[in-house]
């Protein structure tokens, strides 16, 4: 009984959404049927439009669009490129010019720098030798003075104990074979010659 | 016999001599005296052997020494001797003989006076010659002395030869 009634209520709901639908479709119909003609028109050369560019023109638009777009991009990139080789190659003249002109300048620097310390050193060395040569010629004077200084003092020594070591010189060379003997004609002949001075001092010592 | 009159023998040389033979005469005395002593007062027959100085004073001066008063005068003579003789030292470059200051002494005692003494001393520098020191005097007879006064004529033949010969 239940299952009778449920499929009543249900054959009862479609029944009235097809009715709904069907009402629907009628009145769209009627509201379209009631539009402008201008609308009409505009809608008909839309439509007219969709047919003529249609998506295989528009396709065809596209593709040369793209061609066309490739082409100026191409001549602009040759272009820029043709610029960019020119402004490089500018670019590096203006480099090399100005690298070569500063290193040029560093380098006359540096050339300048050398030479004056080349001078400088040179000049120093020239100071150098000179000093040392004035210094030697002081050394050697000084030298020279003190050597003759000291040779006068030498002679001077040599000559004030002369006796002394000409009296060593005999008695190393020949004092072993001096006999007492031999002297003694001298020593008796010394004493005969001072013999009143001798006995003068023993006279009166005593 | 006086003192005065005795001769020194040559062998008697120095201070230190003289002193010795006295030393040897006054022990030679009181061994006589002893003797004396002994034998009751009468002089000894023997003596001690001499030395050679003694013997020889004894001999140039023909003293007894047996006999007391020669020894007596001997000892008094060489205390005299000792106390005042004059003296002089004299020195060579080596040591002396005997015959050498004998015949040293005989000079000194023949020209300067008969009892001198001398006293021999050693100086190997001065190379020959000989020194003489008396009491207030000392003369240089040495070859070094000689030197030194000749030594204006050495500088002189030095001074020729370097102007000759520069050194």
């Amino acid at each position: 009984m239940t299952i009778w009634w449920l499929a009543v209520i249900l054959v009862s709901i479609v029944s009235a959404g097809i009715a709904f639908i069907w009402l629907i479709t009628k009145l769209s119909h009627l509201s379209e049927s009631s539009k402008n003609p201008r609308q009409q028109l505009l809608d008909a050369a839309n439509t007219d439009v969709e047919h003529i560019f249609n998506e295989e023109f528009r396709e065809e638009l596209r593709n040369r669009g793209r061609l066309h777009f490739e082409k100026i991009i191409g001549e602009n990139a040759m272009f820029l490129q043709q610029d960019l080789r020119l402004t490089t190659s500018q670019l590096n003249e203006y480099m090399k010019q100005e690298l070569g002109s500063k290193l040029r300048e560093e380098f006359t620097k540096y050339e300048e720098s050398i030479t004056d310390a080349k001078q400088m050193a040179i000049d120093s060395i020239e100071k150098t030798k000179e000093t040392i040569e004035e210094q030697r010629q002081m050394m050697s004077q000084q030298m020279s003075s003190e050597v003759k200084a000291e040779k006068q003092r030498l002679i001077g020594r040599f000559e004030q104990n002369m006796a002394d070591i000409i009296n060593h010189y005999v008695l190393e060379a020949i004092g072993k074979q001096i006999d007492l003997s031999d002297q003694l004609e001298y020593i008796l002949s010394e004493l005969e010659a001072n013999k009143q001075s001798i006995a003068e001092d023993i006279t009166h010592g005593a | 016999m006086a003192h005065e009159q005795l001769v020194l023998p040559l062998r008697v040389i120095s201070l230190g001599d003289a002193m010795r033979l006295k030393r040897e005469l006054e022990v030679l005395n009181d061994y006589a005296h002893q003797t004396e002593l002994r034998q009751s007062g009468a002089e000894p027959k023997t003596l001690p052997k001499p030395s050679s100085a003694l013997n020889d004073l004894a001999q140039e001066n023909s003293l007894n020494l047996l006999k007391t008063e020669d020894r007596e005068a001997a000892i008094a003579f060489l205390g005299n001797l000792v106390e005042s003789a004059p003296q002089v030292h004299i020195s060579f470059a080596s040591e002396p003989s005997s015959i050498f200051m004998a015949k040293i002494t005989s000079w000194f005692r023949d020209r300067i006076d008969p009892i001198l003494l001398i006293n021999v001393g050693l100086e190997p520098s001065i190379a020959a010659g000989f020194t003489l020191r008396t009491l207030n005097h000392y003369h240089d007879f040495s070859l070094r002395q000689q030197f030194s006064d000749q030594r204006e004529l050495l500088l002189n033949g030095i001074r020729e030869s370097q102007a000759t010969e520069p050194l």
